[in-house]
């Protein structure tokens, strides 16, 4: 049987999905020896077109050049991955849609050729076309990442289930920095999977992630301010940060407002 | 005749996007170099305004995924200075001892990933792994990476993405037991690392590498008691001497049309060159005595003006790294828990730090609420972009003679030197070559 021929593709973001996969020294050699990988651009200078059976991409759509880039991925892929926070739900570069004007970010940002700058609103790829599955995290968890590989050559679906951070946090018996803290934890309407990683490094959970399936966001806004007493902005800081253009994250903003 | 054009759209084996282009004119005359970056920009600055100071750091980690840590920890260091927040010893020396892991880490990927290949005349490492005489060495590659890896594990919690450290400190710091451990992986790794600059030497020693020095002017920290990596004095070759935090007055900025990385110079002079190399010159008596005597044993002199020996600088980093990483773990001692402290005021501060890439700068003024009013961000690629143009337009004259495929790779070789991380860069590489 031919090796399947995985591509790796990156918008805007800072690359760190891709380094995920350099950082699985370990399983390194192994992966490379199950697939073939005709395109990976942070790791090798030849780099062939498609077509490619799966195609990892990692980043969020930013300007024309990229959406029209992404199309042609499309084109070429058979499954195409949606790969880390910033190709799922835009991440911290989606905040820029919330605020402001596109010409104030420039001026803000200190650029003075505008006419050199082609930006629109940042969003995940999904946005623009269909995903046949996702890795989530910001970085990714690498044996997620590991789990998925090893799914996708065996041709089944990996078991990532859709549970919130709390289940995951639970299990390890933390103490819960929501309830008995007091702390604006967004564990429970997060994604899990990175087995709670801050909550048991007795840090709040900040959403990287994107939304949990079936969380109630206007409920844990609620709780921000009504028993904690998170101002209004706090909140929506909270929600708009690395998943703001979900309609989950969008409906904990809506109940505060 | 037309012209000579050498044009890589996408620059490979470095991080982001970006493009060279070289434009040749007919009787050889050099038209143009230029080092586009076309990774778009995300505006990190402006979307830190109106944020909490506690989102910074988090925030700013995820400008680049390959330093993280020197962004998280310059704007950690600017909120403290803006706060007058004190810090303990421990949650110093923990932080140092992680930006020594990071230099480990780093190193170790841009020497055998991203720039080995090149020397050897491999197309990447997956290609050195299918050679059966190299895979030995791959292997160990990985195993020392993997090291420097799980030192950012276990201090932050994560390989890439910070989560422990925090304004004040660490909401958790690692075990005494766990620490100790590290230390003895450090220790096993040293043999390696020696072999790395025996390497790193062998191979920048090829001609026709040794011919190519540029002498520029290179700036990095600088600090009488130790390598320079988490704090100290800004320090150049050309005699720049200032504090830190005052590198905007120093270090001037402008946006050039077509590259969205903004270009770097020295007030009053001329462009400059920051990382490994910068570092090694001007702090080669802080060095551990291990790494100078491995520069000594491969006749590695400073000041070294040559950007391909870069690399070099690069392992023996990696030597110094693993002996400061054992002193500091030495001097940690038994850890013990410290809640992180600060008290939010208004305020103004400016931070630079070592990323493995060169100075990583960062200012930031907050409200008496602790709402960001200002951030000023600046990657050491962004540094680094006028100095790799003029290093093609000195060099690319001497390669005239060869072919298109030789010549794109001598000027991708150049870029990366300088081990560019373009998504920092721009808040990216393509080679265009053209020749008549």
């Amino acid at each position: 049987m031919a090796k399947p021929k995985v591509a790796f593709f990156k918008f805007s973001s800072c690359s760190g999905c891709q380094l995920s996969l350099l950082n699985l020294e370990n399983y390194l050699l192994d992966i490379l020896g199950a697939v073939e990988i005709p395109y990976f651009v942070m790791a090798q200078r030849t780099n062939l077109a498609g077509p490619y059976d799966i195609a990892f991409v990692e980043g969020s759509i930013n300007t024309p050049r990229e959406l029209e880039e992404l199309k042609q991925i499309r084109k070429q892929s058979t499954k195409i991955i949606a790969f880390g926070t910033c190709a799922n739900t835009g991440n911290v570069q989606s905040i820029k849609n919330f605020i402001g004007t596109q010409r104030e970010m420039e001026e803000r940002a200190g650029y003075t050729h505008f006419e050199d700058i082609l930006s629109f609103p940042v969003k995940g790829i999904e946005h623009y076309i269909k995903v046949d599955g996702r890795i989530l995290g910001c970085a990714p968890d690498l044996g997620e990442i590991l789990e998925f590989l090893r799914c996708a050559l065996l041709g089944i679906n990996p078991a990532f289930l859709p549970h919130p951070v709390c289940n995951e946090c639970k299990l390890k018996e933390n103490v819960c920095l929501l309830l008995s803290k007091k702390q604006p934890c967004m564990g429970p309407v997060s994604a899990g999977g990175c087995g709670a990683l801050c909550p048991s490094l007795n840090r709040q959970c900040e959403g990287c992630r994107g939304p949990a399936k079936d969380c109630n966001p206007a409920a844990l806004a609620r709780i921000f301010q009504y028993q904690l007493g998170l101002s209004r902005e706090d909140i929506v800081r909270k929600f708009q940060k690395y998943a703001g253009e979900t309609p989950e994250f969008r409906k904990g903003v809506e109940a505060v407002r | 005749m037309s012209d000579r054009r050498i044009f890589v759209d996408y620059l490979a084996r470095a991080e982001g996007e970006g493009a060279i282009d070289v434009v040749i004119g007919p009787n050889g005359e050099i038209k143009e170099t230029r080092w586009k970056m076309f990774e778009p920009m995300r505006f990190f600055e402006a979307i830190g305004i109106g944020r909490r100071c506690e989102e910074i750091p988090e925030i700013a980690q995820r400008i680049c995924g390959i330093c993280p840590h020197p962004h998280h920890f310059s704007t950690v260091q600017a909120i403290e200075r803006a706060m007058g927040v004190q810090l303990s010893e421990q949650t110093v020396l923990l932080r140092k001892l992680f930006l020594l892991g990071d230099v480990l880490q780093s190193n170790a990927l841009h020497l055998y990933f991203l720039a080995a290949p090149d020397f050897v005349g491999y197309d990447s490492v997956i290609a050195m792994a299918a050679n059966p005489e190299l895979l030995p060495l791959v292997k160990k590659a990985l195993e020392l990476k993997r090291l420097g890896n799980d030192m950012s594990v276990l201090l932050g919690g994560h390989e890439i993405m910070f989560r422990s450290s925090v304004i004040g400190g660490f909401t958790k710091v690692p075990e005494t037991s766990d620490l100790r451990k590290t230390k003895e992986r450090l220790k096993a790794a040293k043999e390696f690392a020696l072999e790395t600059v025996n390497l790193a030497a062998t191979l920048a020693a090829q001609p026709p590498y040794p011919e190519y020095t540029r002498k520029c002017e290179h700036v990095s920290l600088h600090s009488e008691d130790e390598y320079a990596l988490y704090d100290g004095r800004l320090i150049s070759t050309e005699g720049l001497d200032i504090p830190n935090w005052d590198y905007r007055h120093w270090i001037i900025e402008e946006h050039v049309p077509g590259c969205n990385c903004k270009h770097a110079t020295i007030k009053g002079r001329d462009s400059f060159l920051v990382g490994p190399l910068a570092r090694v010159n001007n702090n080669f008596r802080q060095l551990s005595a291990d790494a100078q005597a491995a520069a000594f044993s491969v006749n590695f002199k400073v000041p070294e003006f040559n950007p391909f020996m870069s690399i070099v600088a690069r392992a023996i980093e990696i030597v110094h790294a693993i002996d400061g990483a054992i002193e500091k773990i030495d001097q940690i001692g038994q850890t013990r828990q410290e809640e992180p402290r600060y008290q939010v005021q208004a305020g103004e501060g400016y931070a630079v730090t070592e990323a493995p890439r060169g100075i990583c700068c960062h200012g930031v003024r907050v409200d008496k609420n602790g709402i960001v009013e200002m951030w000023d961000a600046t990657a050491p690629t962004a540094r680094n972009v006028r100095n790799a143009e003029k290093d093609l337009a000195e060099f690319v004259p001497r390669w005239l003679h060869l072919s298109d495929s030789e010549l794109t790779l001598m000027c991708e070789m150049t870029l990366r030197n300088y081990d560019p991380c373009q998504s920092c860069a721009t808040h990216a590489f393509k080679v265009n070559l053209r020749r008549a």
